[in-house]
């Protein structure tokens, strides 16, 4: 009998992935409901016998959507796909667990070491050496720790968190049970936003089924869902709203590896970080450490998303430069202008020119331009973007996301809107300018968070204040 | 020298004492300071203030402000002071021209959404916004009209305080009071960024959860949150400090004035009872010093049927004498007495005691103490040899389980119950013992790990099964006993305590406690490690409260809990002087420091000391003198600052007795319930024009300076002093200073006390001596005062008091917040407008059965007497168990009350009386009788 | 205290609290599922929360008041949220808002009237290739067009 893989991801089903996979089972096909590869354009993607279509809109018409070999599919073939490795090709609950048992026994230090070889930084935005805060942890004595998984993805342009929670759920089970063990951890938590009701769904099924396997005994997962708030993504704030508390801001010190959670220490990672842990693991440190450039070791999840042709997830070594990926794997705007500006890293990073467009995707290159790599997203925009009105919107989305509790992101971020409002209204606008070049360096400077602290790189570079 | 005006910022680090020193530069000024310490606290002790809003030495470092920015050399950006830690070597810098350009920019946001109304605003000088724009040089807010609060309304519903959200600079130091300080958690913030807001959980503040502790007030930097007092009469000029006259906290205070005029009355950080801390009595409830009730002239009559006379001090003193010594010449020296006030300082309370022994040559003097906590001296006294608590109140943040019994922290010894409250959110454990689900039992924030709602009278067998487990599961802490106790008394008690009797099983039922409750109760108190008891007015008042108390104390020493921080056995006293008032020797049978009057040594000194003779033969004791006077034995009595008519139980026998005497000297502030019964009334003084000192439930020797002159022309000592020399035995004191270096020089726990000490060092806890020259927090650290812990056998004796047929339930008394004792004070507050009445609390179970719906009158009859208030249907108190409190006259409470009382001492059992309750339709006979007397004594008074 | 019938509004807010009293979050979980079950939050819920807990009920005012999906009104009978953010901007995303909402005849953030429909924001679905995105009574809809959520 024939084989139809069949995505069941948010996207692929919005666009009608479940109404194919009945009618391909009535049609007699044996029907296998796996993940996404992450090309989005292409979806609703299927996979009949290992030939891919996409986007399917009609089953009788299938040849119009004929991709090609699966495996054989140049934007697959082409990445590097360390963490995605298996989401799309499996279905998610079809799990083997003998390798992480197996990698369960390993000493936590051995584990730790393995990190630190491999020169894993967080995927959530800072880019801080992983390795630094697992070893705090571990070291830090309580009776109770814990390992947090940082899945609130708000930033726009960003999904990869989303596509690996639906897709292959048990690659984040065992990053957390890896660092579980390394840490010594006895609890995980996953802190997912509201608006991946599937994730949310596909994720509770694989704690169950990991339990049921009693891959839970020593270390048990709960998946809590957030209300939204997009701050609740900083880590603090997402441990005050653990605590169920209102999720304003903690100063640091102390840093929640060694009081986070409860006051215990905490090893707070972003899914894709957690999730990169199993092939450092399987591959060794060193190996993982090969890829990239300099300190930006690795892949990078990159999500290409905005007005490009073919927005999709694609992994591959940090390195590449911005236009290589919108032009090469993008295939340019989906309007068919030109690239007006491109935001690099969420609503807290640059909005990029043209001019810079070539800076190789690292850490160092980006934040040599005062820009950021952020959880990977890139948003890309065509000419008619008015990147005053972006300069706005970034002050409006501090204003409303703001948790409120510091006083230059509180009041600063409304201030900033309407200065950016009375320069659209004026003349001159110098004047308007003025304020706001000294708004973001009082922002940036005195926030208590990366939130106000941020919010003036997309402003800055929006406006071209330097 | 302590300075509490110093705002340092953050909190000192706990335990700083032992941590690790850690020196860095600020400024390039050197610092050496415990590890933990904030960079702004260490700043602020070499004097370099840096700028802040959110940040307050009373709260946890916050970060919100932003203005506190500083540099630190090596590190990248800008760094919080106020929550960043000092490290070894650090090097910062609090000040350039980043920076501040920086704290500019951040105070031009906040004065972009703050009125500009500097000069009219209640805060204009006080008013740490103010201060801040000035200190980091403000001179433009650029900013043009945009979003604001400036319309927010003010929210005017608290009596005491007003809340002007439109000045609210979102620093959230009021909800960090409430949760911190004050542990009620009333107010959060609302909303989220430019929307944040300072909100109740209900419409306003007065109808939310704010219990009106005031400490948001205090904690507001700006006049969003502010005094009505303030508001007024605008921002004080001076301050006096002083300590609160209601509970046995007895919390410290600045009296902030204008004039004469109190403006506020603000806790004193430097306060060791309260640090900086208070309820909604001391900070507000002050206000019926300058009552229109208030009397302020001395008023005789020879009957109390006729109309009062004003007259002058001198005529009203000579008068009393003139009485006093009429009625000695007929009916003999003993015919006479008095009684002590436990509101009253120590210096008032001893000039009293000394005119009665001295000057009126009798014994016959009692205190009000009698009737709350004479079963503490008197147990604690059998059991350890000192009849004081054993700990200070700062010893429950060491307790790892506190055992709460007859006691209701939160609504009689609030700020106490917020340090309570602190320890248990940080994890100590909590037993509650009481006939109702008081608010510690539940409620947020805090849970009891038991409630055992035992039923009124049954203290003792619970106490006693609490013994039989740790005797019989061998919870026992040998190696304290055998160094420690009396052994031969340790064997005979556990002896006692094995007996089956004892047994949880045993006495469950009588208790109304299951015993499995009890077994686990007595488990986690004696395995606790540290377990402090702390008890109250449902211990002693009960006839076997002697008992109770020295259960208790077995209990503590049998499980090693005593002599160390977070242990002991903890009386929480009622009135703030009820210490005190024992101290001074105001007892019958007692000189002061409870020794005995038998001892004749002991009598000599004071002999020598006083120039008289005293008798070795204790005194009457006040029922003794009750009953006396209705026998047309004893004839005249002064009393000072105490309302025996309303808070003395079986109110009929009490107006009996105070009837059928021939001369009853009132000294108080109101015309009182006992004062309709008097021919002499004197003017008492309120605190605010006391000089003098109290002492509180943790032996606390608190100094209290007068704040205005006495507004009765006569400080409350001379007159009483007036009236000795009038009666013939000289007293020459020049000022209460002189009293406390008298009782001093006769009290060796006092032995080094004097007012000079007390301004010096604070306050002061006795034992006070050369070996202990600044006092003594915790007692029997060593060895118990009286050398060996004597275990004493606790029997139980059931009250006489029973539910039976025609009475079938047993009504329990006590108090509420807002109200004190017999609510002379503060029924002449705004504090009416929590509470205006006493209410009936009833079970649902019990109210349905007698058709008793929430709201309705209702009658409660007891074999004394009847009275009609309102109901209110709760699960507050558990089946068969109603409740009242005792605040307002017209209740009559005492009505009911009977006049059985403890074995040994005599203390009234107010906890314990069955009645029966149903619905009523008009006041109480008795009640009308008030009414009458009421108008009848009103119509006495001269007319002004 | 009033007795509560089995199977009232004040019975199921309890058994809500009661089953995410052990959890992490757990009174954001019950206000949530408070949400799912009731369309938005009560002050009578809220008091229920805040006994279950052991919190103030000022305290669950401030945590339902900074969450936004915890809402205190109700939404309209159908629900439309459109995608503000930067990916949707890029391809439409505020003209298509803004043509929505003048079909409706409402603003943002608005109920109708009649409470047929209410429009609401939200910033990213994590459909950001395909926008602009929207939800339609929490069905995902990429691609959006005026058509697609009006009809
Ligand atoms: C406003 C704000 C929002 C954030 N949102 C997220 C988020 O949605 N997901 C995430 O992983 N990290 C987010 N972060 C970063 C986290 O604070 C934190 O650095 C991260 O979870 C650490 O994980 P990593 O080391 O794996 O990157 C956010 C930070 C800020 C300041
Ligand atoms: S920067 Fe904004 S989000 Fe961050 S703490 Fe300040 S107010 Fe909250
Ligand atoms: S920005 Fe609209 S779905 Fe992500």
């Amino acid at each position: 009998m024939s084989v139809a893989r069949v995505p069941r991801e948010t996207l692929a089903v919005a666009l009608g992935a479940d109404e194919l996979a009945s009618e391909l089972a009535r049609a007699g096909h044996e029907v296998v409901r796996t993940g996404s590869y992450g090309l989005c354009w292409a979806e609703p993607m299927i996979d009949i016998d290992g030939i891919a279509y996409g986007p399917v809109t009609d089953l009788a018409d299938l040849e119009a959507a004929r991709l090609g070999p699966v495996d054989a599919l140049p934007d697959l073939l082409q990445q590097e796909r360390r963490v995605f490795d298996r989401c799309g090709r499996t279905d998610p609950f079809d799990y083997d667990p003998a390798w992480l048992r197996s990698q369960l026994e390993r000493e936590p230090v051995e584990i730790i070491g393995e990190i630190e070889a491999s020169g894993l930084r967080g995927r959530g935005g800072a880019g801080f050496p992983a390795h630094i805060k697992w070893r705090t942890v571990h070291e830090t004595p309580a009776d109770e720790k814990y390992v947090i998984v940082n899945a609130d993805e708000g930033d726009s342009g960003t999904f990869a968190d989303r596509l690996i929670m639906e897709g292959d759920p048990f690659r984040l089970i065992e990053g957390m049970l890896l660092a579980g063990r390394a840490v010594g951890a006895g609890k995980g938590i996953v802190y997912l936003r509201s608006e991946y009701p599937l994730a949310a769904e596909v994720f509770a099924r694989a704690i169950d089924s990991a339990r049921d396997m009693g891959l839970l005994d020593r270390f048990d997962i709960e998946l809590f869902v957030g209300a939204g708030a997009y701050i609740c993504g900083e880590e603090t704030s997402l441990l005050e709203s653990l605590e169920g508390k209102r999720g304003e801001i903690r100063a640091k010190p102390p840093v929640p590896a060694v009081a986070g959670l409860f006051g215990k220490p905490t090893l707070v990672h972003n899914v894709i970080t957690l999730c990169a842990v199993p092939d450092i693991l399987e591959r060794g440190g060193a190996d993982y450490a090969a890829l990239g450039v300099g300190a930006s070791t690795g892949t990078m999840t990159f999500q290409l998303a905005g007005n490009v042709k073919k927005g999709a997830l694609i992994e591959l070594p940090f390195g590449i430069s911005l236009r290589a990926l919108i032009e090469d794997w993008g295939g340019g705007t989906r309007s068919g202008r030109p690239v007006g500006a491109v935001q690099v890293g969420g609503p807290l990073g640059a909005y990029l020119k043209d001019a810079e467009l070539d800076t190789p995707m690292t850490y160092e290159a980006l934040a040599a331009i005062g820009a950021g790599v952020g959880h990977g997203g890139i948003v890309v925009f065509d000419e008619t973007v008015d990147l005053v009105l972006q300069a706005h919107y970034a002050f409006a989305f501090c204003a409303h996301e703001s948790c409120g509790k510091c006083t230059p992101c509180r009041i600063g971020a409304v201030r900033g809107k309407e200065t950016v409002e009375a320069f659209m209204a004026s003349a001159q606008g110098d004047d308007e300018l003025a304020i706001i070049r000294d708004l973001c360096d009082v922002m940036e400077q005195a926030s208590l968070c990366q939130m106000g602290g941020m919010t003036p790189i997309p402003v800055r570079s929006a406006l071209g204040l330097k | 020298m302590r300075n509490g005006d110093v705002d340092f910022g953050t909190p000192a680090v706990p335990g700083e004492e032992r941590a690790r020193r850690v020196s860095l530069t600020v400024d390039g000024h050197r610092v050496t300071v415990p590890e933990g310490t904030s960079i702004m606290r260490a700043a602020t002790q070499v004097g370099i203030p840096v700028p802040k809003l959110c940040a307050t030495d009373s709260l946890q470092a916050f970060g919100s402000c932003r203005l506190c920015l500083v540099e630190i050399e090596g590190r990248r950006g800008l760094h919080a002071s106020c929550t960043e830690p000092v490290q070894e070597g650090m090097a910062v810098q609090t000040q350039n021209d980043h920076i501040a350009d920086i704290r500019r920019g951040v105070m031009e946001l906040y004065i972009s959404d703050h009125p500009l109304d500097c000069l009219t605003c209640s805060a204009n000088g006080d008013c740490e916004l103010q201060d801040m724009a000035g200190a980091v040089g403000l001179r433009e807010v650029r900013y043009q009209d945009g979003e604001d609060h400036l319309d927010a309304d003010t929210d005017a519903s608290n009596p005491y305080f007003s809340f002007d959200p439109s000045k609210c600079i979102v620093c959230s130091r009021c909800v960090r009071a409430c949760d911190e300080v004050q542990g009620t958690f009333a107010l959060t913030i609302d909303g989220r960024g430019f929307g944040a807001s300072v909100k109740t959980g209900a419409d306003d503040f007065f109808s939310s959860e704010c219990v009106s502790c005031g400490a948001c007030v205090q904690a507001c930097p700006t006049a969003t949150l502010m005094e009505k007092s303030v508001i007024d009469h605008g921002v004080p000029d001076r301050v006096v400090k002083t300590t609160c006259a209601y509970c046995g906290v007895g919390c410290s205070f600045k009296a902030e004035l204008k004039g004469d005029q109190v403006v506020r009355m603000t806790p004193d950080k430097d306060g060791f009872a309260n640090h900086g801390h208070s309820c909604v009595k001391g900070r507000f409830a002050w206000g019926y010093a300058n009552h229109r009730e208030r009397m302020l002239e001395p008023m005789i009559r020879d009957r109390i049927d006729e109309p009062w006379r004003a007259v002058s001090w001198d005529e009203a003193i000579d008068y009393a004498a003139q009485r006093l010594k009429a009625i000695q010449a007929e009916h003999g020296t003993d015919s006479i007495g008095g009684i002590t006030s436990s509101r009253c300082t120590n210096e008032e309370v001893w000039v009293v005691m000394k005119m009665i022994r001295a000057a009126f040559g009798t014994n016959n003097v009692d205190t009000c103490a009698r009737v709350c906590h004479s079963p503490t001296g008197y147990g604690l006294k059998q059991t350890f040899g000192t009849s004081a608590g054993t700990q200070n109140f700062d010893s429950v943040a060491h307790a790892d389980l506190m055992m709460v019994i007859g006691a209701n922290p939160t609504e009689g010894h609030p700020v106490f119950a917020s340090q309570m409250k602190r320890r248990l959110r940080q994890g100590a454990k909590l037993i509650v013992a009481d006939p109702r689900r008081i608010a510690l039992v539940r409620s947020p924030h805090v849970e009891a790990e038991h409630h055992l709602p035992l039923l009124p009278g049954t203290n003792v067998p619970l106490m006693n099964a609490f013994a039989h487990v740790v005797v019989t599961e061998d919870l026992v802490d040998h190696d304290f006993v055998r160094e420690r106790c009396d052994l031969a008394s340790f064997e005979e008690w556990v002896a006692f305590a094995a007996r089956e009797e004892n047994s949880p099983e045993h006495v469950a039922e009588e208790i109304g406690v299951p015993a499995g409750d009890i077994r686990a109760a007595a488990r986690l108190y004696a395995n606790a490690g540290n377990a402090a008891i702390y008890y109250g007015l449902g211990v002693t008042e009960h006839s076997q409260g002697s008992t109770m108390v020295m259960a208790m104390a077995n209990l503590a020493m049998a499980t090693g809990n005593i002599g160390r921080p977070g242990v002991g056995v903890n009386p929480l006293r009622g009135q703030n002087n009820v210490q005190g008032a024992c101290d001074m020797g105001s007892f019958p049978h007692e000189l002061s420091g409870n020794r005995p009057i038998g001892d004749d040594a002991l009598r000599g000194q004071f002999e020598n000391a006083w120039g008289v003779e005293i008798g070795e033969e204790p005194g009457f004791r006040i029922p003794n003198m009750l009953n006396a006077a209705c026998a047309g034995e004893f004839k005249a009595m002064f009393i000072q600052g105490e309302d025996l008519a309303q808070s003395d139980p079986n109110t009929q026998h009490v107006e009996e007795a105070l009837a059928s005497m021939e001369c009853v000297i009132v000294q108080d502030l109101f015309l009182n319930e006992t004062a309709k019964f008097a021919h002499v009334f004197l003017p008492g003084t309120s605190f605010l024009e006391k000089d003098g000192t109290f002492t509180n439930a943790e032996r606390r020797i608190n100094r209290v300076r007068p704040v205005m002159a006495p507004k009765t022309g006569m400080e409350e000592w001379k007159v009483a002093q007036a009236l000795a020399n009038a009666l013939g035995y000289p007293m020459q004191y020049g000022s209460a200073s002189e009293i406390m270096d008298e009782i001093a020089s006769l009290t060796p726990t006092f032995a080094n006390v004097s007012f000079d000490l007390l301004d010096r060092v604070g306050s002061v806890q006795w034992p006070c001596t050369d070996d202990a020259p600044t006092g003594t927090p915790i007692m029997h650290r060593e060895t118990f005062v009286r050398g060996k812990g004597m275990f004493v056998l606790t029997d139980y004796q059931p009250t006489e008091e029973r539910a039976n047929r025609k009475f079938p339930l047993l009504l329990t008394t006590g108090r509420i917040l807002t109200q004190y004792n017999v609510g002379a004070q503060t029924r002449r507050t705004d504090n009416v407008d929590w509470l205006n009445e006493d209410v009936l609390e009833i079970h649902p179970a019990d109210a349905e059965l007698r058709g008793v719906r929430e709201g309705d009158w209702v009658a409660v009859t007891s074999r004394m007497g009847e009275i009609s208030l309102r109901a209110t249907v709760t699960e507050r108190v558990v089946p068969g168990v109603v409740y009242t409190t005792f605040h307002h006259p017209d209740t009559g409470t005492n009505v009911v009350t009977t006049d059985l009382s403890d074995w040994a001492t005599n203390c009234p059992e107010y906890k314990v009386t069955a009645v029966e309750v149903r619905p009523a339709n008009h006041r109480s006979s008795w009640q009308e009788t008030f009414g009458v007397r009421l108008e009848e004594q009103t119509g006495l008074l001269p007319q002004t | 205290m009033a007795t509560v019938e089995p199977g009232s509004d004040e019975t199921r807010v309890r058994d809500i609290a009661m089953s995410r009293l052990d959890h992490i979050g757990g009174t954001i979980a019950a206000l949530s599922d408070i949400v799912q079950t009731f369309g938005h939050i009560e002050r009578r819920h809220m008091e229920i929360v805040a006994d279950v807990f052991n919190l103030t009920v000022a305290e669950i005012r401030g945590i339902v008041s900074f969450y936004s999906d915890l809402r205190t009104e109700p939404t309209g009978k159908r629900h439309i949220r459109i995608c503000q953010a930067e990916a949707c901007q890029s391809v439409g995303g505020r003209e298509l808002t803004a043509a929505t909402a003048s079909r409706l005849g409402i603003s943002l953030g608005e109920t109708a009237a009649d409470g047929s429909v209410s429009l609401e924001a939200v910033y990213c679905l994590g459909l950001c290739t395909s926008g602009p995105s929207a939800t339609v009574d929490g069905r995902a809809v990429p691609y959006a067009t005026v058509e697609a959520l009006i009809e």
